[in-house]
């Protein structure tokens, strides 16, 4: 107890030290703080279904076809669920955008048709109601909905329980209200606020088309107890081999099924990127930590005598070395309580950044639950231990003769001492050059990424989308009429440029779809080649700045009676008629090989991700291939807000019942496209500015400790014959050694830890050798700065007044 | 060698008030002499020799060495001249604790134009000339204090200056040591080299041809 109030007497007594050592290791700490806080609620806290590890998502895939973790079809669905014995229950679900009227405005709000199985596979109890039952799956109009649904948009009606809400058009009982779902649940998705049943039908497909294999439902599974994901791996190839004999001729047949954990499958987007962000602050921590070792060190070597009066009146070396452990963790724990603080106000910032593309709910994410907080407290003492037990140490080895006459030199101590901070200097440069280089290839890969030419203009563009109900729009023609009736009610509203729909926006997915040159013969289903389609009305292209390279673009003549045709890209027509024209030759599309003919073709665009290298794409005339999802995009110098009340207002004239959802401009979307690794570019360049920062100060304190303590040396020098280069040369020599080692050691490291960040980077290697460079003259240079200070001020030492103090 | 004239060292005390160190020194040293400077604390005998040695440049007046108007130098050009005609040895030896013996020595050599070769050949020398070869390896911490300052004359002498100034090169030691140290000054005097020696011991001062005393800061007294 006393030694921690002599320890709080000291802080107090060097308000300079105290600031000092606090603010370094509450940026550290407070850093460490925010991103564990973010890794808490992204990877470690878990979905809140009972037993999550328990539930496994399963996906189907083929490399070969470029096809990575897609749905799973419902005859495999159907095939899976009777053919396994290792799941307890097996459920599947079909994202879905309903349009809700009746109460009030109609509005887009999103959910999904899952099977009657759904929820309890999950695990999640309805608060009010129940969930679906097995007879509700494919013939009932029945809904549940969300607590936040329920209180939002049915005034928390404790009667809600067999209420009707009209769903595309179609009433819907009120079953069950859940708890809200977990963001992470829908990764990158809006959260979902109602589910209806009839998982199996997808507007616009046939049943027939849908049997075929088409992949769309997102399927889990619960484990039976003490099964685990190692036995679902090995037992799924043979259900994979048994679906392919019983359907060879399914779209799917060929495909392989992957299976994940919950927790797995909803983060692994992030988890790059987050080991990446925590090995960023935990190098900021160590820097922050060598600098307050070094402030520790020089303060605890000053107080010599006092450490020699203790021994001499008793203290044991343990008891000394107490003294100052307790003095270091004094300073840890009120800078991890400051770090706590700085992390309380960051942590809210990253979802209002990140909201569009990381998983996580303002609220949550603006708390510091109790592990982090029990993270912030281990932290703090670790580091107290960590930078204050050496110094402590080396502090408590003092000559007690020696020490006990004023100015005893003690020299063997700094020597040692001496290499302690060379060495303290050498890890700090070598983190900071590794985060340096981190942040430099992750700046590097963010520019060449919003460089790419994305084969569009997203200026001045407006998208929003419809769900059409299908009761009111159940055919291609219907769909076909009302996109010329919204188009014409647009052409008449001034300040519109431009209008048109099309199945899906760039950058935003693209049906895969399968396609075969028509004048070859044609592969069977599993060996036919797949590429993005877009069903895109006329004005399309002029709409979104797409050049039309050969042919034409689709017109009023395109109709669903006349010969179908096809848009090509640039690179598919290279890539399928490598050296032929295409226009005029016949690409036999989808599963069912519909002959069409190719009228044009257009240039590249980045259709599902910017990272994306233009390969295959093709449109289809509205007119001929349309389903009910309709995606407007409106040319228009107009605000994004102005825009929709236009869009609105047209969509009110031809069927007041629908809704726009997700009104934004397309440069909104590019921006969120690049988010991810603008998120990592600045976050990872701001912990390498603080690391580079702290480094600074860390040479500067070590460079000017030295030459203060060597001011007698100086002279003595200065009295030999030294002149201010031969001092300046001396001090910049030995302050810029442990440096460059620090760099090599750095670089090297850098090089080895590329790969962690290979995935996140575009067009930029890890081993950049230029970029390596770059990132050791920059350090090399703020470190020559730093040792430039002190390495001038030993130049004007006056050899007399040195040569006396001495 | 040597020619002051109205030499002045003084520092300010508050308005236009100064405390004198030094009060219009007027003092010739020819070459080869070997003069002692002697006087109580206080008296500005280290301060004279530091400007002789140029590590004060904060006076007024006239200096001359070797025909050289020192006074009219700027900071570059004394410290050439310095490190071309000055030796310096300290009470406290002032050796670098981190080098050895034979580093010490390569000291000032290394802030002067010799190449590696005629460094090595001087130190050489003088370890032999000293016969500290032994110690060549060792560190100041592991000589004793007449050793040390065994050390600290030949750096002091080994870049060959004219003139060797000497601030209480005894006053650490025991009286055989100093004696030692003052027999090897004796005997560099009498190979011509110019001694300029601050002390409080008349034995010592004995050794010099020639004693100038200071009293607060006047040169008071010239005894040849």
């Amino acid at each position: 107890m006393n030694d921690l109030k002599f320890a709080f007497r000291q802080l107090r007594n060097s308000p300079g030290f105290s600031v000092l050592a606090i603010v370094t290791l509450a940026i550290g700490i407070g850093l460490n703080t925010a991103i564990f806080s973010l890794i808490n609620d992204l990877f470690l806290r878990g979905l809140p279904f009972k037993e999550p590890s328990r539930v496994v998502h399963l996906f189907e895939g083929d490399k070969s076809r470029d096809l990575v973790d897609i749905g799973v079809s419902a005859p495999r669905y159907e095939h899976f669920r009777d053919g396994q014995t290792l799941f307890d229950g097996f459920a599947g679900e079909n994202f879905f955008l309903f349009t809700l009227t009746g109460l009030g405005d109609p509005v887009q709000v999103f959910g999904g048709r899952v099977t009657s199985s759904y929820f309890d596979v999950l695990s999640v109890r309805p608060i009010l109601g129940r969930n679906f039952l097995p007879q509700e799956q494919e013939g009932a109009d029945v809904a549940v909905v969300t607590k936040n649904f329920w209180q939002k948009r049915l005034g928390g009606d404790p009667n809600v329980i067999g209420r009707s809400i009209a769903l595309d058009g179609t009433a819907h009982t009120i079953v069950g209200i859940l708890p809200n779902m977990p963001a992470t649940w829908f990764g990158a998705n809006p959260i979902a606020e109602v589910w209806t049943t009839k998982p199996f039908q997808i507007p616009g497909f046939t049943y027939e088309r849908m049997m075929r294999g088409t992949s769309f439902l997102r399927v889990v599974g619960r484990l039976k107890p003490n099964v685990t994901l190692k036995q679902v791996k090995a037992a799924l190839p043979s259900l994979d081999q048994s679906y392919r004999t019983q359907y060879p001729n399914k779209i799917d047949s060929s495909l392989v099924t992957t299976a994940k954990t919950l927790p797995e499958d909803v983060t692994e987007n992030f988890r790059a990127g987050f080991i990446t962000l925590f090995a960023a602050v935990t190098f900021v921590l160590l820097i922050a930590c060598s600098n307050v070792a070094n402030l520790l060190l020089v303060r605890f070597s000053g107080r010599r005598r006092e450490i020699a009066l203790r021994m001499a009146i008793g203290a044991s070396r343990a008891g000394i070395v107490r003294l100052f452990v307790f003095e270091s963790l004094l300073v840890s724990v009120i800078a991890g309580g400051v770090g706590a603080f700085v992390a309380w106000r960051l942590v809210p910032l990253v979802p209002r950044m990140a909201s569009n593309f990381l998983p996580l709910e303002a609220n949550t994410a603006s708390s510091l639950s109790l592990p982090v907080l029990l993270f912030t407290i281990g932290l703090s003492i670790l580091t107290g231990l960590l930078m204050g037990l050496y110094p402590a140490m080396q502090a408590s080895r003092a000559d007690l003769v020696d020490g006990l006459k004023e100015g005893g030199r003690g020299t063997s101590g700094s020597i040692r001492q001496q290499r302690f901070r060379k060495i303290l200097v050498c890890a700090q440069v070598a983190l900071s050059v590794t985060l340096l280089a981190g942040a430099a290839l992750l700046i590097t890969s963010f520019m060449r990424l919003s460089q790419q030419n994305l084969g569009f203009r997203s200026q001045h563009l407006w998208t929003g989308a419809i769900t059409l109900p299908t009761a009111q729009y159940p055919d291609t023609a219907s769909r076909q009429r009302f996109v010329e009736q919204l188009l014409n009610a647009l052409h008449d509203v001034p300040g519109i440029q431009n209008a048109t729909v099309s199945g899906d926006t760039p950058l935003n997915g693209g049906n895969q779809t399968l396609y075969a040159r028509g004048d070859r013969d044609l592969p069977p289903l599993e060996q036919r080649a797949n590429a993005p389609s877009h069903d895109a009305a006329p004005d399309f292209f002029k709409t979104w700045r797409i050049p039309i390279l050969a042919g034409r673009e689709f017109n009023e003549h395109d109709t669903a009676d006349s010969q179908r045709v096809v848009l090509i890209s640039q690179t598919g027509a290279k890539k399928v008629f490598p050296g032929e024209n295409p226009i005029g030759k016949t690409l036999l599309v989808t599963s069912a090989a519909t002959p069409c003919e190719i009228v044009g073709i257009v240039g590249d665009i980045r259709s599902q991700r910017i990272k994306q290298e233009p390969g295959m794409e093709f449109y289809l005339p509205w007119s001929q291939d349309n389903f009910p999802f309709v995606n407007v995009a409106v040319l228009s110098p107009l605000k994004t807000e102005a825009v929709t009340k236009l869009v609105q207002s047209a969509l009110s004239k031809v069927n007041p019942g629908l809704a726009i959802a997700i009104p934004q401009s397309m440069d909104a979307i590019v921006a969120q496209a690049l988010g991810q690794a603008r998120l990592m570019m600045i976050l990872l360049g701001l912990f390498a500015g603080v690391a580079l920062l702290l480094a600074a100060v860390g040479i500067y304190g070590a460079v000017a400790y030295s030459v203060a303590q060597r001011t007698g040396e100086i002279g003595v020098r200065i009295a030999l014959g030294a002149q201010a280069a031969d001092v300046l040369r001396l001090i910049l020599i030995q302050g810029l050694m442990p440096v460059v080692i620090g760099l090599g050691i750095g670089i090297t490291v850098a090089l080895a830890l590329g790969r962690l960040l290979r995935t996140q980077l575009y067009q930029v290697s890890p081993h950049n050798p230029a970029l390596l460079l770059t990132t050791a003259i920059v350090l090399g240079l703020v470190a020559l700065s730093a040792c430039l200070f002190p390495a001038r001020r030993a130049t004007q030492v006056d050899p007399i007044q040195a040569l006396r103090t001495e | 060698m040597i020619k002051l004239r109205r030499l002045e060292r003084r520092y300010p005390l508050g308005k236009e008030k100064f405390f004198y160190v030094l009060r219009d020194i007027n003092l010739d040293i020819e070459e080869g002499e070997f003069v002692s400077v002697m006087g109580p604390s206080g008296a500005g005998k280290s301060t004279l020799l530091h400007i002789l040695g140029m590590h004060d440049s904060g006076w007024a007046g006239e200096y001359f060495l070797a025909e050289t108007a020192v006074h009219h130098l700027k900071p570059k050009e004394r410290a050439t001249l310095r490190n071309e005609q000055i030796g310096f040895v300290f009470q406290q030896y002032h050796l670098l604790d981190d080098l050895t013996v034979y580093e010490n020595l390569d000291i000032p050599l290394s802030y002067r134009r010799y190449s590696k070769g005629e460094r090595a050949a001087l130190v050489a020398d003088m370890l032999d000339r000293f016969q500290i070869v032994g110690k060549k390896d060792l560190y100041p911490s592991q000589l004793s204090g007449g050793q040390q300052q065994l050390v600290g004359v030949a750096r002091a002498i080994i870049a060959e200056p004219k003139l060797l100034l000497a601030d209480e090169p005894t006053g650490n030691l025991h009286s055989s040591q100093g004696e030692e140290i003052m027999e090897l000054f004796r005997k560099l005097n009498d190979e011509g080299m110019t001694i300029v020696q601050v002390t409080h011991s008349e034995k010592n001062a004995s050794y010099g041809k020639r004693i100038i005393q200071l009293r607060d800061g006047w040169l008071v007294r010239e005894n040849r």
